[in-house]
């Protein structure tokens, strides 16, 4: 017997209770032919000499690159980025524990698939509205110190980022309690401390590098058609002008491995094969599933890495090259990953992104309606299945597309003349079979 | 300036077209099956679709598949367990106290097209999910 009750639970997996459907056959055999398709007329026609510059794109008239650079655009962008963070802290201490709480939605739909979307468009947007960093840039404000203050040099380059986003996403895909109030606050909390004292220790420079959700920012952000030519003006430009902008540094790779792999082990993780071989193993399902992003993690680095001691070796080089040399590919896989984003977290955002609004109203869960959206029936235009399909099929082809050309820009930039075409076969490989994988994963029911 | 080379620029807007084209015109059509055992009576909108689900222990009989439903059909899952627990169809919102041995049935009734988990949560199962074209 059904009994129509208040919900108490939410599901295990973030917050989406709505999965897409799997992608028709017809557009995986399509998608896959056009990824082997490009890779090939890539080898045989593509430019043989580096033709990406940081002094290429279109300007953009004077009176929008003016309204960009506006001390008021930033202004009222912090100004409501602010607004939403306490506004999710009144409802994180003092709303309900149920799935009328908002602060899920804000964090794993908003924050972290938003911000992906956002930044995709508009260029790496977290470093100005991070409401973290406007608290540090404040406080030394206040005590007159210069925002420079550090006390220690910093030296990890990406690595704490890698870090931070490898929990985060461990946070989002496999913790059990992911939205419950308790644990919310204590990784809020301990995101909050975590940030403040770094920022302390190693200044401003933490935010740059360290902050996980600045390096989600930056690095997809390379994928927007807006940004700043060499010369500090803006332009439109391609995502490969951003992405060529990106040199290889410490931790990169695993930034990137995270990236791709946590969207893989995502999809993948909502496979029902895999569901039933969690639950009917004898080991705990938290230890399988935490082990299993972890090996997607390394799979990535580690096909990366084979990838790159093969071009290597192809180009002559000694094998200890190989490490320089995947660090100077890894930019190249930002494409990729931009790709399985919005093929795996379109229909989140667009639909589940409406809701928050609803749940935004009311974070006291008093039945409140203080911003008139509790009544909000969510769109489904955007969510309807043959178009899904099509953006999951397109996006994913448009980004091994982007990957290749990336990943071709860079081996004829910094490979021997000779070996720059043969060189860059392993890594089209690895990208290819990635692109092939991201595509069972979204027909996979 | 250097010189406009249009080759891989054409071929890429051919590929994508290529793409888009065959994607958007093939995705409708298509389908994958589902598997389950469901017994239809009727068929479209209004049908009446009905799931026999049993849980021993962690075994799930039979093993999760995902169930293919028109939008407009009520999927009644009739599930029995062998302990007290909860029973949680997401997307539906719906929720439904097991007893152990005692036959449930949750009537849902699909209105978006999307892909939803029916769950159990001592401990936490997929039973089912229900893909809603």
């Amino acid at each position: 017997m059904s009994t129509p009750s208040v919900l108490t639970t939410l599901p295990a997996h973030g917050v989406g209770s709505r999965g897409d459907l799997p992608l028709p056959f017809t557009a995986l055999v399509v998608a896959a032919g056009a990824a082997l398709l490009i890779s090939f007329v890539a080898i045989a026609f593509l430019w043989r000499e580096p033709r990406l510059h940081e002094s290429d794109g279109v300007l953009l008239p004077g009176w929008l690159a003016g309204i960009l650079d506006s001390r008021w655009l930033r202004l009222v962008a912090q100004v409501l980025a602010v607004a939403l963070t306490l506004w999710t802290l009144l409802a994180l201490v003092f709303g309900p524990d149920s799935a009328r709480n908002l602060v899920p939605h804000v964090v794993y739909v908003w924050l972290w698939v938003g911000l992906a979307f956002a930044s995709m468009v508009l260029g790496p947007v977290w470093r100005v509205i991070n409401p973290l960093r406007l608290l540090h840039t404040g406080v030394l404000r206040i005590a007159r110190v210069s925002p420079d203050l550090a006390l220690l040099p910093y030296r990890w380059g990406l690595w704490p980022a890698a870090l931070g986003l490898g929990a985060f996403t461990w946070v989002e895909l496999v913790a059990e309690e992911n939205t419950s109030l308790g644990f919310l606050r204590v990784l809020i909390a301990s995101f909050f401390a975590i940030s403040l004292l770094g920022a302390a220790v190693f200044g401003r420079t933490w935010f740059e590098h360290a902050d996980p959700f600045e390096a989600w920012s930056r690095l997809l952000g390379l994928l927007a058609p807006l940004g700043r030519r060499d010369d500090g003006r803006w332009v439109l430009r391609t995502p490969l002008h951003g992405v060529n902008t990106l040199r290889g540094q410490r931790g990169l790779v695993a930034t990137v491995a995270v990236m791709l792999g946590s969207t893989a082990y995502d999809g993948f993780s909502a496979n029902l094969g895999w569901a039933t071989f969690v639950q009917s193993s004898p080991l705990p399902s938290s230890l399988l599933r935490t082990t299993t992003l972890i090996g997607f993690f390394g799979l990535v680095a580690l096909t990366l890495w084979l990838a790159s001691a093969v071009s290597v070796r192809l180009a002559g080089q000694p094998l200890r090259q190989s490490v320089p040399f995947v660090s100077d590919m890894a930019p190249s896989l930002i494409p990729i990953a931009g790709g399985y984003v919005i093929a795996h977290y379109w229909s989140l955002w667009v639909y589940q992104g409406q809701e928050a609004w609803r749940l935004l109203s009311d974070p006291l869960g008093t039945g409140a309606d203080w911003l008139g959206t509790a009544d909000l029936v969510p769109a489904a235009a955007l969510i309807e299945p043959t178009l899904v399909a099509t953006i999951q099929a397109v996006s994913i082809v448009i980004g091994h597309l982007l990957g290749v050309l990336a990943a071709h820009e860079r081996a004829i930039t910094v490979l021997p003349h000779r070996a720059a075409v043969i060189g860059q076969v392993p890594l089209m490989v690895v990208m290819i079979l990635y692109t092939l994988g991201g595509l069972t994963i979204l027909f996979t029911p | 300036m250097r010189a406009f080379r249009p080759l891989p620029y054409a071929v890429t807007v051919l590929v994508l077209a290529g793409t888009l084209t065959g994607v958007a015109g093939c995705a409708s059509s298509s389908g994958s099956t589902g598997t389950g055992q469901p017994v239809t009576t009727g068929t479209g909108t209004g049908a009446v679709k009905r799931l026999e689900v049993t849980i021993t222990g962690t075994t799930v009989t039979p093993p999760p598949a995902q169930v293919e439903v028109p939008v407009g059909t009520t999927l009644e899952l009739v599930v029995t367990s062998d302990h007290d627990d909860e029973l949680h169809a997401h997307g539906f919102d719906d929720e439904a106290t097991l007893e152990a041995g005692v036959p449930t049935t949750l009537r849902l009734t699909a209105t978006e097209p999307g892909v939803y988990d029916v769950e159990t949560h001592d401990p936490p199962l997929t039973l089912l999910s229900i893909a809603v074209r």
